[in-house]
């Protein structure tokens, strides 16, 4: 029953997000065409197939990486505010980035990522920590370590910039910022594989993590074993958000957007919005990767801070609905 | 089929079962009453597995229920936890049809079979016409309709339900304490419900079990449970007997 309109729905999506690659891969500044580059032109070859389509394809990989980390979180905690950014995922990876860089590895390529990638999964295992109680975790909790653990990371931060030298600063604020500027096919393939690894090991669960929707100990007597459900499902999420924020920096409030905008039309279970979400997430943020590229004429605007300003005011529609 | 022995259960070193010993067969509904924290939640949790206990043992069907695999100790009893909510917006159909999650494979979707036990289930529940509705449109005692619905669509034999008849206007108390016997007799489970209210359940049930502070102070019919006298020494409730239709009611004395 539920298969035919989750293919349909599939279908749907992959083809917006279809055109918003094709768009986003044709805009720019430089005045190229497709046509131009299949006919042999190196110059149109060089910026669509070096630059604009790993650009397009990565935006399309952390929009997919962050959507499904947030479906995922709101999933498990049952809670419509969980997001990686919010729990603080993002924050120990800019953490990490930022103390890397204070200590000068910024000029060995490839090491702040990777610092990142290891302040991200720290910071999952803190706020499980802080979090966990007599083996259960406690969402309220949970919300509340994130925000702690946000404020920490803010103060860090701050700190290593104001040791760190001059002429790191503009990439680590950058970075910061979330950009996608400097895209390459190995920031794709990498994510690439781990978001497959993480969409597989998430189909595996999902009949199992769904049920959560109606509580833990609902899902107990109907034989999911959840603790062990939780621990892949926050695993799985973390990993992917670590890589996302690895590669682009910090690009907020996706996890958040684009599972309440996907329930929005489909009000489905897990099964059914964890491949929507990517592919929502993925079209979502090519999107906003091409409007923060082309909005201003002689400058690129920041695309975290773009997500921001969308997500910002959906979060606080969120809670006053909460609360109401 | 259901055989608790000496059956103990602590929160962080307070006991909330203390040693409860008793047995479930055949068709028929039981009642667990007792004041707040008596212990009848955790009771309840105890045989739907989401709790295990600390001592004794309980088996179903001969087997302990540490030795069932999950899953299929879940497709013959239902639990219906105090207020289930899912945290996002549900259809009513699709609500119940998650009952059959025991059933379905890994990968596994509901099929048209499944949507026809989740239909029947609502119609058993007279719940048919909220089917495509949504949880959140509807009354308190509609939800819980739903959500019995949700625990039949699995047909199991067992039924263990928390409170269902609390936040219930006295309307829907009577409709729904009608349907549980309904049930009883349409299904041939056996049901297990915790509740507060001693006339209810004495109106409606066939067994009655008395939990005070962790223990089982009564298992008996309502007849035996409905004497002042020993209610008053149960509960401390100073009440009289007034004698309706062959059956006693039990008010206060003023």
């Amino acid at each position: 029953m539920g298969t035919l309109a989750l293919t349909r729905a599939i279908a749907l999506l992959a083809l917006l997000l279809m055109v918003a690659l094709f768009l986003a891969s044709s805009a720019g500044a430089a005045d190229v065409s497709w046509r131009a580059a299949f006919a042999g032109d190196a110059t149109a070859r060089a910026i669509l197939f070096g630059i604009r389509l790993p650009r397009a394809l990565l935006a399309a990989l952390i929009g997919a990486a962050l959507a499904i980390a947030g479906v995922t979180f709101q999933t498990l905690l049952r809670n419509p505010l969980a997001d990686p950014f919010i729990l603080g995922v993002s924050g120990g990876a800019a953490c990490g980035a930022a103390v890397s860089t204070a200590l000068g590895f910024a000029r060995v390529p490839g090491l702040v990522p990777l610092v990142a990638f290891a302040g991200a999964c720290a910071a999952t295992a803190a706020v499980f920590l802080l979090a966990r109680r007599r083996a259960h975790t406690d969402p309220t909790r949970l919300l509340l370590s994130g925000l702690v653990l946000n404020a920490f990371f803010s103060a860090v931060i701050l700190v290593s910039f104001a040791l760190s030298k001059s002429s790191d600063l503009t990439a680590a604020l950058r970075w910061m910022m979330g950009t996608l500027f400097g895209a390459t096919w190995s920031d794709v393939a990498l994510l690439f594989a781990l978001l497959v690894v993480a969409m597989a090991t998430l189909a595996f669960v999902a009949n199992d993590l769904r049920m959560l929707a109606f509580g833990e100990d609902d899902a107990k007597s109907r034989g999911v074993d959840v603790e062990r459900i939780k621990l892949v499902g926050f695993a799985a999420g973390s990993i992917v958000t670590g890589a996302a924020v690895a590669v682009s920096g910090i690009i907020g409030f996706v996890g958040l957007l684009v599972p309440h905008l996907i329930r929005m039309i489909w009000r489905r279970d897990f099964r059914f919005l964890l491949p929507l979400c990517a592919l929502g997430g993925a079209t979502l943020v090519v999107l906003a990767d091409l409007v923060s590229r082309i909005a201003l004429p002689s400058s690129e605007l920041p695309i975290g801070a773009f997500t921001a300003i969308l997500g910002v005011p959906f979060f606080l529609s969120l809670l006053r609905r909460d609360r109401a | 089929m259901l055989d608790l022995h000496a059956v103990s259960f602590a929160y962080d070193g307070a006991d909330a079962v203390r040693d409860v010993t008793a047995s479930f067969a055949g068709t028929q509904l039981v009642a667990i009453i007792g004041p707040n924290g008596s212990g009848k939640s955790t009771l309840l949790k105890l045989v739907a597995r989401v709790l295990a206990p600390a001592r004794g043992e309980i088996a179903w069907r001969g087997r302990r229920l540490r030795e069932w695999p999950a899953k299929e100790y879940a497709k013959e009893v239902g639990y219906l936890p105090q207020e289930p909510d899912p945290t996002f917006p549900m259809r009513a159909i699709d609500v119940v049809v998650s009952g059959r999650a025991p059933f379905l494979g890994r990968f596994g979707w509901e099929t048209s079979a499944d949507y026809d036990e989740a239909a029947r289930a609502l119609a058993t529940c007279d719940a048919s016409y909220l089917a495509e509705r949504y949880l959140d449109e509807m009354s308190g005692g509609e939800r819980k309709r739903v959500f019995l619905a949700r625990v039949l669509a699995a047909r199991p034999k067992l039924i263990v339900l928390d409170e269902p008849l609390s936040s219930l206007d006295i309307a829907h108390v009577q409709q729904f304490s009608a349907l549980l016997r309904d049930v009883v007799r349409t299904t041939g489970a056996t049901v297990i419900y915790a509740t507060h209210d001693l006339n209810w359940a004495a109106a409606y049930s066939d067994r009655m079990l008395v939990m005070q502070r962790g223990a089982l102070a009564l298992d008996a019919t309502p007849d035996e449970v409905m004497r002042p006298e020993r209610i008053r020494e149960l509960f401390g409730f100073d009440a009289e007997a007034v004698q309706t239709n062959g059956r006693a009611w039990l008010v206060p004395r003023v």
